[in-house]
């Protein structure tokens, strides 16, 4: 079993080996011409402006933390679709009514102005 | 086959990085962050168990779903309460976050 | 056994009557006007009401033997009267609590904050009544959330915001520890239901089961505050709005002890030796840290905070009896301690509408500005002390008595010169209240109504249960059989 990881090791190496031949041989043959130009971000467009750690408006959170919730919830769709079949009207049922809570609960963050973008 | 005992030690080792970045982090965020990589580390570890030990039953892989969904729960209101703190006192350090004296 | 659907919702009735509540106060809350936010309170008053009746029959039905208790939901929930003492707890508790936070001022009515009190109430009903780990887990969390947000629930005061950050670090670092702990007892038996761990831990290696013991012992420590993890409790229950201490001191806490005393019994038999140790050591620690770092506080609610740490430390005595007279008598001490707890809390509410700080020396000459309101805090007082004749005293004798039948002989003497060192500080509270001269003394105290509530009841309630001591006791000792 390990002697099978083996090959993907030596793969590895060899990769690694084959880059670095590679950009030595780029270092020897390329012309050296050091250009602070060549540093900016977008060589060919816009002056870039300001910090890159910037606050975004937060908003954004709010719209995050309902994605997210939303999200994780059809963690529980996905083993209760795969077994549908041998679960039965009980199962049905309990999925309604988890999924009414859930549109509830969206519902209430709409009337409560979550969604708002202002 | 990676034995068992490997998959035990990874989720001890993030356990223990998780540990130590809640006592060591001053920054609230960093420290939500520890905690969300000691609940992955025991994901890991129910999983592992799952598979390992018990794979009769699905019990350990219905556990580590409900541990993602709680983790996922408890991310949004402590981004929450961080936020509220953050508008009040414009820092998240939790070494300038000390008006209650214990 | 096969369940019928009925006997299934049965089991959860009264959490399923709080989600119905919960669900039409957020519709409520939704479309209500602004200015009519406190009718929620209403609401909310409500369906605790509603859910208390049903847990009250439910009740009714498991002591006089009408039902039998049994397991729902897969082994996740059990209906026995332990459980459904809890949730009464639970209930009253919030009850009281909503009562008191209706017209708290700083709070400025909104809806949120009652559908979350109820929600937390919801999670500590299935934690009394969890049975297997995953259960527990999620029982721990909704009610964790819940008050985490309730404790930073004002977002405009910096403590406020303060107390709900640091009572969520503590409170998530702590049960995901805990968690840890759960899922290693579940890879070394593979079960999740507690009777079945208990019969595959039988035959494993004592330090495996140890080191998980340890770790789920950090999130139950939290959630009672016990002494090495009590970090958060003097800076939460001072940042908190009032009304929310008051609901931690007393129901996040019982519920606390709710699922330690069902792990621990049903749980980790094998290990009990264990668990005993353990459980004495942090009794002794608890109490008495609590007491002496309660005496030099000068803000009430530091104070209390430092006192239902105190009272924690008691409580654990009963379980380190790990004795059927010791489970009753911790479930008598946690019933009681609900009730003078939160009415020395409602005094404190009082008091900071009226003054709008929360240090002791502003409750001077509270025997003349408002006799009763110092008659009340005196009774919840002398209580919480364990003055003989008022209940308070019943409950420590109950503790005590368990830990002598048991051979914890030492822990008794402990608890008894602890409760000693605890009366100086209660009566420093009393003798600000009628010793101490202040200007303000003609000023009236408002009270409102639904806090008159609060206070009637828990005095009552306390002056009630000293008559009736017995029979409170026998109930109790009814529900410790269900272990």
């Amino acid at each position: 079993m390990l002697q099978g990881y083996a090959v993907v090791g030596l793969y590895l190496l060899l990769s690694f080996a084959l880059l670095g031949v590679v950009l030595l041989l780029w270092w020897f043959l390329r012309p050296k011409k050091p250009n602070p130009l060549k540093l900016e971000t977008y060589e060919c467009g816009v002056q870039t402006v300001g910090d890159a750690w910037v606050q975004f408006r937060a908003q954004y959170y709010i719209f995050a933390l309902i994605f997210v919730l939303f999200d994780v919830e059809a963690v529980f769709l996905f083993p209760w679709a795969v077994a549908y079949n041998q679960l039965g009207l009980y199962a049905v049922i309990e999925m309604a009514l988890f999924l009414l809570l859930l549109l509830g609960g969206l519902l209430y963050a709409w009337r409560k102005g979550a969604l708002e973008w202002a | 086959m990676v034995p068992l005992t490997w998959y035990l030690l990874v989720a001890t080792a993030l356990f223990c990085i998780g540990v130590y970045g809640v006592l060591a982090r001053r920054n609230a965020i960093a420290i939500l962050m520890a905690i969300e990589l000691m609940l992955n580390a025991v994901n890991l570890s129910l999983v592992a168990f799952w598979r390992y030990l018990h794979p009769t039953a699905t019990t350990g892989q219905v556990f580590a779903l409900f541990v993602l969904v709680v983790a996922a729960a408890e991310a949004a209101a402590g981004l929450a309460l961080i936020i509220s703190i953050y508008r009040n006192r414009e820092t998240v350090d939790v070494e300038n976050i000390d008006l209650l004296k214990g | 056994m096969e369940l019928s659907w009925w006997a299934h919702l049965w089991s959860v009735l009264p959490e399923i009557v709080l989600v119905l509540a919960a669900a039409l106060m957020m519709a409520v809350d939704a479309w209500l006007p602004e200015g009519r936010k406190r009718e929620l309170g209403y609401w909310a008053i409500g369906g605790l009401a509603a859910a208390l009746t049903v847990t009250a029959v439910q009740a009714a039905q498991l002591a006089g033997g009408i039902a039998v208790p049994y397991e729902a939901f897969g082994g996740s929930v059990r209906a026995d009267l332990a459980a459904m003492l809890f949730r009464v707890i639970f209930l009253l508790a919030g009850i009281l609590t909503v009562a008191i936070s209706m017209d708290f001022r700083p709070l400025r009515q909104s809806g949120e904050y009652y559908i979350l009190l109820l929600i937390s109430v919801l999670g500590m009903g299935l934690m009394g009544a969890a049975v297997n780990l995953v259960m527990l887990y999620l029982a721990l969390e909704t009610v964790g959330i819940a008050l985490y947000l309730l404790a930073g629930y004002l977002r405009d005061t910096p403590r406020s915001a303060e107390a709900g950050l640091k009572y969520f670090l503590f409170g998530v670092f702590s049960s995901t520890i805990m968690l840890y702990g759960l899922a290693l007892i579940y890879g070394f038996t593979g079960e999740i239901a507690y009777a079945r761990i208990a019969q595959a831990l039988a035959g494993l290696p004592a330090p495996a089961v140890m080191a998980a013991l340890l770790l789920i012992l950090v999130g139950f420590g939290f959630k009672v505050s016990a002494v090495p993890f009590h970090f958060w409790t003097p800076d939460v229950y001072e940042g908190a709005p009032t009304p929310v201490t008051a609901f931690i001191s007393v129901a996040s806490k019982a519920a606390g002890f709710a699922v330690l005393i069902r792990a621990m019994i049903e749980a980790f038999p094998t290990a009990q030796a264990n668990w005993v140790a353990i459980m004495a050591a942090l009794a002794f620690v608890t109490m008495t840290v609590g007491n002496l770092l309660a005496i030099p506080q000068r803000n009430l609610k530091r104070l209390l905070a430092y006192s239902s740490i105190a009272q924690a430390g008691y409580i654990l005595i009963g379980i380190a009896a790990a004795s059927p007279l010791g489970v009753a008598a911790s479930i008598f001490y946690l019933g009681i301690y609900t009730l003078m707890n939160i009415a020395a809390f409602a005094v404190a509410v009082i008091m900071t509408n009226v003054t709008g700080s929360e240090e002791i020396r502003d409750l001077a000459g509270l025997s003349r500005r408002s006799p009763g309101l110092a008659l009340a805090m005196l009774a919840a007082l002398l209580s919480l002390g364990g003055i003989p004749p008022l209940v308070g005293f019943f409950a420590k004798l109950l503790v005590f008595a368990a830990a002598i039948e048991s051979g914890l002989l030492w822990l008794a003497i402990a608890g008894v010169l602890n409760a000693m060192v605890a009366f100086y500080y209660y009566i420093m509270v009393a003798r600000a209240m009628y010793v101490d001269r202040s200007p303000e003394e003609e000023k009236p105290v408002w009270i409102s109504r639904p806090a008159r509530f609060t206070l009637w009841f828990t005095v009552a309630g306390v002056l009630l249960l000293t008559v009736l001591v017995y029979p409170l006791y026998l109930l109790a000792q009814m529900a410790a059989q269900a272990f």
